[in-house]
């Protein structure tokens, strides 16, 4: 993909902003600005990137990011599926909204002991992933799902295609720039959804370790696990960014 | 003209109620018969209704009076069937499909196998056999009209509807389509409705022109256009063609 000038320039900006964030982390580190639970980052990447640690992060990121890439799969099949089915459904739409909008109300916090019990410790994290993800992407692809334009719809008439036909050919292609906006934004969704799972007692990934590090005032650990799953989930949201822009390009 | 009828608008009106909810009648009382295998012409000023004559013949609007058949039955079972080519006013091709793609899209939505022989052929008919793997975002607007021809010819339909299909194209472009489309509608002789601005267009292609006019629109007059097929362009410098669309002007304007 070539860059166009304005890309450049944005990228550049973000670049610099990022570099600016760091520097302002170090210094309030260095000068103890915020007391003494802020390290400075110089000091958290030492300890992160100390190699008799790579065995505890690997760990960690391993479970961790499993239980955020299986949620949202998860998350993205139902949702998707649940809007596939309001659309094809109409009668059915209004009561599958209401029971996503129902779910999505419940704090996940409230959900978690609910998991425990009904599931496992260990799996709490993906279960509020595949929530959180799911309504995310139920409501970008039940409105992209109605943005086929009125002359495709009725050449699809014209042609006599049949429902799942049209539902291939026409409404999943023009619900794609949604799809995949909805796919960018359920990216921080599952990471918020699995680490907070894993603070219920899992026993293994970020979110334990955030956990008692905290409880055991190991501070630059908790700023080693909370930096790991900020940048992944930037990262993760960054590459979907770029999707997004490849596939806003072909299909609208 | 055979005596069997293909298609039948059979008194037909239409009222549209528009969103603040007064009615609008478009077309009143059509009545329009064309043949097995004949080609008509429809021609009228902006906005008399022809469009939605043809959007009565493909099914896409049902009559608010009398009835549309064809082949005695609804329009829509021809289109269920996939015996029903489309070519819109606003071309109708999918973004995110090759202009190769757009035209095979027929064979796909009805679970047949792509000709791709077919397919290239129409492409080059419709000269455009070197932008088969471009993007509709990347044609001019009359080169986008003619993909959009060639996806309405593809399946080799058993009725075939044009709404203003050359539309967007320059004068010698157009004669060229004209004489192409001509040939390919001769391979079969498919029923044929066209919309049209162009005099010279109705009468080179058409074995019967009707011309509407009015709001509500209504045909005001049909002509039966005499030149034996194959049809030369040369027969457009004829007294006799010139006579013809001398005639057919006049009907358009009648206050002028
Ligand atoms: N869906 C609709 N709702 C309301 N009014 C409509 C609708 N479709 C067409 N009309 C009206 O019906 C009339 C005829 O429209 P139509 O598109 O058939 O004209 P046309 O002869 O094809 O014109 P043009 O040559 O400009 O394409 C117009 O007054 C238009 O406003
Ligand atoms: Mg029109």
């Amino acid at each position: 993909m070539r860059l166009s000038r304005p890309q450049i320039q944005d990228l550049a900006l973000g670049v610099l902003g990022i570099l600016l964030f760091l520097l302002g982390w170090e210094l309030i580190g260095f000068y103890k600005l915020a007391g003494l639970t802020w390290p400075r980052f110089s000091t958290v990447m030492e300890y992160l990137f100390d190699p008799s640690r790579r065995g505890l992060f690997g760990r960690a990121m391993g479970a961790s990011f499993s239980m955020i890439l299986g949620g949202y799969l998860l998350g993205f099949l139902i949702g998707l599926g649940a809007a596939m089915l309001s659309y094809t459904l109409k009668p059915m739409q209004p009561g599958i909204d209401r029971l996503a909008s129902t779910i999505n109300a419940i704090p996940p916090i409230a959900l978690a002991p609910l998991f425990i019990v009904l599931l496992s410790r260990e799996v709490t994290g993906m279960a509020i992933a595949t929530i959180n993800v799911f309504f995310v992407i139920y409501v970008a692809a039940t409105s992209g799902l109605e943005k086929s334009r009125q002359n495709h719809r009725d050449l699809f008439k014209v042609l006599g295609a049949s429902k799942s036909t049209r539902m291939l050919r026409l409404d999943l292609p023009a619900a794609l720039p949604s799809i995949v906006s909805g796919m960018k934004y359920a990216t921080p969704a599952a990471f918020i959804g699995a680490i907070l799972g894993e603070w219920f007692g899992a026993s293994r990934g970020l979110g334990l370790l955030m956990v008692s590090a905290m409880q055991n005032f190991q501070i630059p650990l908790l700023w080693s696990a909370v930096f790991i799953a900020s940048a992944a989930s930037l990262i993760a949201f960054g590459l979907m960014s770029l999707l997004e822009r490849f596939v806003h390009g072909r299909f609208s | 003209m055979s005596p069997e009828t293909a298609i039948n608008v059979d008194h037909v009106g239409m009222v549209f109620t528009l969103d603040d909810g007064t009615e609008l009648t478009a077309v009143r009382d059509v009545d329009i018969k064309i043949g097995k295998g004949e080609f008509v012409a429809l021609l009228g000023p902006s906005g008399c209704g022809k469009s939605t004559i043809l959007r009565l013949v493909a099914a896409l609007e049902e009559a608010s009076f009398g009835r549309v058949t064809i082949e005695g039955q609804d329009p829509a079972e021809l289109s269920r069937a996939h015996r029903l080519g489309v070519a819109f006013q606003d071309h109708a091709l999918l973004p995110w499909l090759t202009v190769k793609d757009n035209v095979a899209l027929p064979y796909k939505v009805a679970g047949k196998k792509v000709d791709t022989t077919r397919v290239k052929e129409l492409l080059e008919l419709v000269g455009l056999g070197k932008f088969a793997g471009a993007r509709p975002s990347q044609l001019s607007g009359g080169m986008r009209q003619r993909v959009s021809i060639a996806r309405a010819l593809v399946l080799r339909p058993d009725v075939l509807l044009l709404d203003e299909p050359f539309g967007a194209l320059d004068a010698v472009t157009r004669r060229h389509m004209n004489v192409e489309l001509q040939r390919i509608w001769a391979e079969d002789e498919v029923t044929t409705l066209l919309v049209t601005h162009s005099v010279e267009e109705a009468l080179f292609l058409a074995d019967r022109v009707l011309v509407m006019t009015g709001r509500p629109g209504t045909v005001a007059m049909e002509m039966k256009i005499p030149f034996a097929r194959p049809r030369d362009p040369s027969i457009q410098r004829t007294p006799e063609f010139h006579a013809m669309a001398d005639k057919l002007t006049l009907a358009l304007e009648p206050e002028a």
